[in-house]
């Protein structure tokens, strides 16, 4: 079902044979994953989705490397999991937001660049960047709590975002959102992909959202975590009425029968 | 009468007001009760004693004064040290917070005596040493708390950034538990005073507040010894709002911060 890429670059992400076990050998022993393989490619946009317990978020952060396989390999742009960590390879954005509330919002932008010695003056020209990117100009000298949630997850992308990285990686970033804040922080996702180029994994539990964001949807079973499907979505460049295509419809159904036959 | 409608709306305004009120009240009360002020003067007597023996009163402030804040400052130093210490390595941990938990169940101060026979009795050390075992305890346990309360998806965040330990200590760890070290600050300035006056009962310096108020008392010139408490009272009063004012200008942030600003 995976379109096969030609002429193939160094994948994005690159999951080979992965499996993770909690608490090995205790009473509470978890299978999170179970042999997992997976390979996206630069520029792609793929979406983990599945019943709770199929081990989507530990698959992402697996990939982040911030917690260790328990057998099996991860590459990202090429080489180990943790050192592309370490090099900084990858942006993160998480359910909360997660932004410093003792930083300004330009200065939670600023964070990662801070970390990797950018001087100061490029810092704030690029957290202003970041800024306009995410359509919150002005808002730089802001605490995070005067902003609202959508407003606030904006920030958390524009941070994960103001490195440039090559992979950005997300847990269910839009979760705790109302519905309209979603569909238009969902845009302009699209968009800052477009723009940027950027290589997407998306954990979600709403298959609307999948369908919508992804080039491809990975759908994933529980116990043990295993890929038991992959959709391709086609619907080229989404618009306002893309929601409304039949196209679009037909790819959610394909997802929820997906869904369905994994007990979901 | 519109004027004082407008003043009583102030946020200091109520306060001053209550405590014009109890101060009227006790004045009032004492007048009727017990003219010749024996047990308890009346405020205008106190007063009146503070300002005749200004001279004495401020030579023991700034003695005594001394001694809290000397102590304040070190047992603070000391306990956020051992804090940091104790988040960031496992075998601190279990090395310092039983000693800890320990020193905390010591009745410190009936420790005065014998501080007082060790460091010399007119020394201010022995005094010092009691304000810095007393304040530390309540500001490690809650610095401890405060640093362990801290996100843990900000602390993946800045894993993902390949950040230290230290520095995510400083940008994660250390803000999270500013709040809860400025109120174990706040209960620490009122210890200390309590601390050092007490301590200094049990010997010391004579013109210091501690002696000061056992000697009127004795001698039963109440109005000096409620002078000499006043004299403390500024003290610990001065200290909170200087915490206060701190607190502020390094968490600016911080939403109970914001509320009491009006915003």
């Amino acid at each position: 079902m995976v379109a096969p890429s030609t002429s193939s670059p160094t994948p994005a992400v690159q999951v080979q044979g992965v499996s993770k076990v909690f608490n090995p050998g205790k009473s509470n022993q978890v299978e999170a994953l179970d042999n997992v393989d997976l390979a996206i490619d630069p520029g792609e946009f793929v979406t983990l989705i599945g019943p709770s317990g199929c081990g989507k978020s530990t698959l992402l952060r697996l990939i982040a490397s911030l917690t260790d396989t328990t057998a099996g390999s991860i590459q990202v742009n090429g080489k180990g999991a943790e050192q592309a960590r370490l090099d900084q390879d990858y942006g993160m954005a998480f359910q909360k937001a997660g932004l410093f509330d003792w930083r300004t919002v330009a200065k939670n932008i600023e964070l990662p660049l801070e970390l990797m010695g950018w001087k100061s003056a490029d810092r704030k020209s690029r957290a202003l960047e970041m800024l306009e990117l995410v359509q919150l100009a002005g808002f730089g000298d802001h605490h995070p709590a005067e902003l609202s949630g959508g407003m606030q997850q904006r920030v958390a992308i524009a941070r994960a975002l103001s490195f440039e990285p090559s992979l950005l990686l997300m847990d269910e970033p839009f979760g705790a959102l109302d519905e309209m804040t979603r569909e238009h922080v969902q845009d302009e996702l699209l968009r800052i992909w477009q723009d940027t180029k950027t290589t997407v994994v998306f954990v979600t539990h709403s298959v609307p959202e999948a369908v919508y964001l992804s080039t491809r949807v990975v759908v994933m079973s529980p116990r043990p975590g295993q890929i038991s499907s992959m959709i391709d979505v086609d619907l080229g460049g989404r618009t306002e009425f893309t929601r409304d295509d039949p196209n679009f419809h037909t790819a959610v159904t394909e997802v929820r029968k997906a869904l369905r036959a994994v007990g979901a | 009468m519109a004027r004082l409608i407008d003043l009583a709306s102030r946020p200091t305004a109520a306060p001053v007001l209550v405590g014009l009120g109890i101060l009227a009240v006790w004045e009032g009360l004492l007048r009727v009760v017990s003219p010749d002020g024996f047990v308890l003067p009346p405020p205008t007597e106190i007063a009146a004693a503070f300002v005749e023996n200004f001279d004495a009163i401020w030579t023991g402030a700034t003695i005594t004064g001394y001694v809290i804040v000397s102590g304040l400052i070190v047992g603070a130093l000391l306990a956020v040290g051992a804090a940091l210490l104790v988040n960031r390595f496992r075998i601190a941990h279990e090395a310092i917070t039983p000693l800890a938990v320990a020193i905390s169940a010591v009745p410190i101060i009936a420790l005065a005596p014998i501080f007082n026979n060790w460091f010399g009795l007119t020394s201010a050390r022995s005094k010092q040493f009691i304000v810095i075992l007393l304040v530390f305890f309540p500001i490690f346990i809650n610095t401890v708390k405060g640093l362990g309360l801290a996100d843990p998806s900000k602390i993946e965040l800045m894993r993902s950034y390949a950040a230290t330990k230290s520095r995510i200590t400083r940008e994660v760890r250390i803000p999270t538990a500013l709040p809860l070290f400025f109120t174990a600050m706040k209960v620490s300035s009122s210890l200390a005073v309590i601390g050092a006056i007490v301590a200094e009962y049990f010997g010391g310096r004579q013109d210091a507040l501690g002696p000061m108020i056992t000697q009127a008392a004795g001698l039963t010139r109440y109005a000096d010894a409620w002078a000499a408490v006043l004299a403390g009272t500024l003290i610990g009063t001065i200290l909170y709002v200087a915490t206060v004012l701190i607190e502020n200008a390094v968490m600016p942030w911080h939403s109970s911060v914001r509320t009491t600003d009006g915003r």
